[in-house]
């Protein structure tokens, strides 16, 4: 193991008394004042993340978006400058090597994130096309919930409003993008690493409560938005991890493809909502009544509806919306109802 | 944190001597581990406990934890609050947190429980919560 990276808000997160644990090689909060109370806060005012340890590599040149557009899942070259997309990148057995996030800068200029721990192996598969990639050292504070907009406007007035999936670089470089992990109303700001305590002490000063990447973990569960290295990863391909949306199956090229089109479905993902007070965790057991069928792969407690909620893969064709399941814990065995995410109200288009 | 007035286990109990019983609740130290406490599943009265033996278990968002008895004896009551607040283990782990009173086989066992200075020495040498 390599020794851990820090934040350049890692003197603020102690100075608030965060828990830091270590995450995708960096030292990261895991939570302030207690991950019930911060995912409160994003679902009904305001929290702000540190994702620092978030990938940034910017793709450089005028073929930027083609470039991408042959290597990744979904459509890039279609974007126009201003504009974000969701996407998968996939190695030669149409594995998820990652899932990322495009925003389209400039016409020669394309940023990807990618999640911390594939970074370098994002940067490797994306180059092999013949793009111009290099990483930036960016910090990434996350702006999340119902009041991030007039949050937002108080700390960046110029900020132009932005549409779901929209981003915008101010004057000063600073970028601005309506995205995350949450399900609320939310941005995301990458900023050189200068910026980035006065972009966070500014965001706290207008209201919004620090959260740690353990209330990340909760919101993104009640969306049913997959974590790669829990939910998905190189052995699962898109159609498994109900992902299909985000292949372009029209495109003529994308690196996975040949596989990605004559792979069955080895597994199936599925949401399940709890109706035992038994929380879901990592590699429990799913049974069809006393049939084991599948494994948990993320289960938590949802503070929103207050029962355990879980993504699980369960052979393809086993189970259907509404079905009675069991998740066997430990010693326990409880009763559960497959349910499509998300599993909460929650809309990331809604305008706050 | 950890009135003297109750004695302590390893494994982060607490217990409050109260006559022939003694009412056993979590330390702060193991709420503040834990995190967010969701359930809290304990035994109801009339069941047998064995001291340093577990008799229920503590969830928490991110976890789940044993919780050791500090003595042996027959629970005689538990905290019916905590069924639907179980939060109060983390806002009030010494009072309001209680989990059950168990009635003492021994009153000798108690000689073998950690007072509260002895306990917070012990915390020095376990890790940090993570």
């Amino acid at each position: 193991m390599t020794a851990l990276k820090y934040s350049p808000l890692d003197d603020r997160h102690r100075a608030l008394g965060a828990r830091m644990g270590a995450f995708g090689g960096w030292e990261m909060p895991i939570s302030y004042a207690g991950t019930i109370t911060e995912h409160t806060a994003v679902r009904q005012r305001a929290g702000v993340f540190d994702v620092s340890h978030l990938g940034k590599l910017l793709v450089r040149g005028d073929g930027a978006r083609e470039d991408l557009d042959r290597a990744l899942t979904n459509r890039v070259a279609d974007l126009e400058p201003g504009q974000a997309r969701y996407s998968l990148i996939l190695n030669d057995d149409a594995g998820i090597i990652d899932d990322l996030i495009v925003y389209v800068l400039a016409p020669d200029r394309v940023l990807v994130v990618p999640n911390a721990a594939n970074v370098d192996l994002v940067r490797d598969r994306v180059a092999s096309v013949g793009a111009k990639v290099e990483p930036l050292d960016w910090a990434t504070p996350a702006l999340q919930g119902p009041r991030a907009r007039a949050i937002l406007n108080a700390v960046f007035p110029k900020a132009p409003a932005l549409p779901y999936l929209g981003v915008a670089e101010l004057d000063d470089g600073i970028v601005i993008a309506r995205t995350g992990y949450t399900g609320e109303h939310g941005y995301e700001i990458f900023c050189p690493p200068g910026d980035a305590v006065r972009i966070w002490d500014a965001i706290l000063a207008e209201g919004a409560e620090p959260c740690g990447l353990a209330a990340r973990d909760t919101l993104r569960l009640e969306m049913g938005y997959p974590l790669h290295g829990s939910d998905i990863d190189q052995r699962t391909t898109p159609r498994e991890a109900g992902l299909g949306w985000a292949v372009a199956k029209a495109k003529s090229e994308y690196l996975g493809k040949e596989a990605y089109e004559s792979h069955p479905p080895r597994k199936q993902i599925t949401g399940i909502l709890m109706k035992d007070k038994v929380i879901p965790r990592h590699d429990a057991r799913v049974l069809l009544g006393t049939r084991p069928i599948g494994t948990v792969t993320s289960g938590t407690f949802s503070p929103t509806l207050r029962i355990g909620i879980a993504l699980a893969y369960v052979e393809p064709g086993s189970v259907s919306e509404g079905d009675d399941v069991n998740v066997e814990i430990r010693s326990k065995v409880g009763n559960g109802v497959v349910k499509k995410p998300p599993f909460v109200g929650s809309d990331p288009r809604s305008e706050g | 944190m950890y009135p003297d007035d109750l004695k302590y286990t390893k494994e982060h109990e607490w217990a409050r001597v109260d006559g022939n019983a003694v009412v056993v609740g979590i330390t702060y130290f193991a709420q503040d581990a834990l995190g967010d406490i969701v359930y809290v599943d304990l035994p109801g009265p009339g069941t047998d406990v064995s001291a340093l033996q577990p008799f229920g278990e503590v969830e928490s968002t991110k976890s789940v934890s044993d919780i050791y008895s500090p003595v042996t004896g027959r629970i005689v009551e538990r905290n019916a609050a905590l069924e639907d607040s179980p939060e109060l283990v983390n806002q009030d782990p010494y009072d309001g947190g209680w989990m059950v009173r168990i009635e003492l086989s021994s009153a000798s066992e108690l000689d073998g429980l950690l007072s509260a200075s002895e306990y917070q020495k012990f915390l020095e040498t376990e890790d940090e919560p993570k």
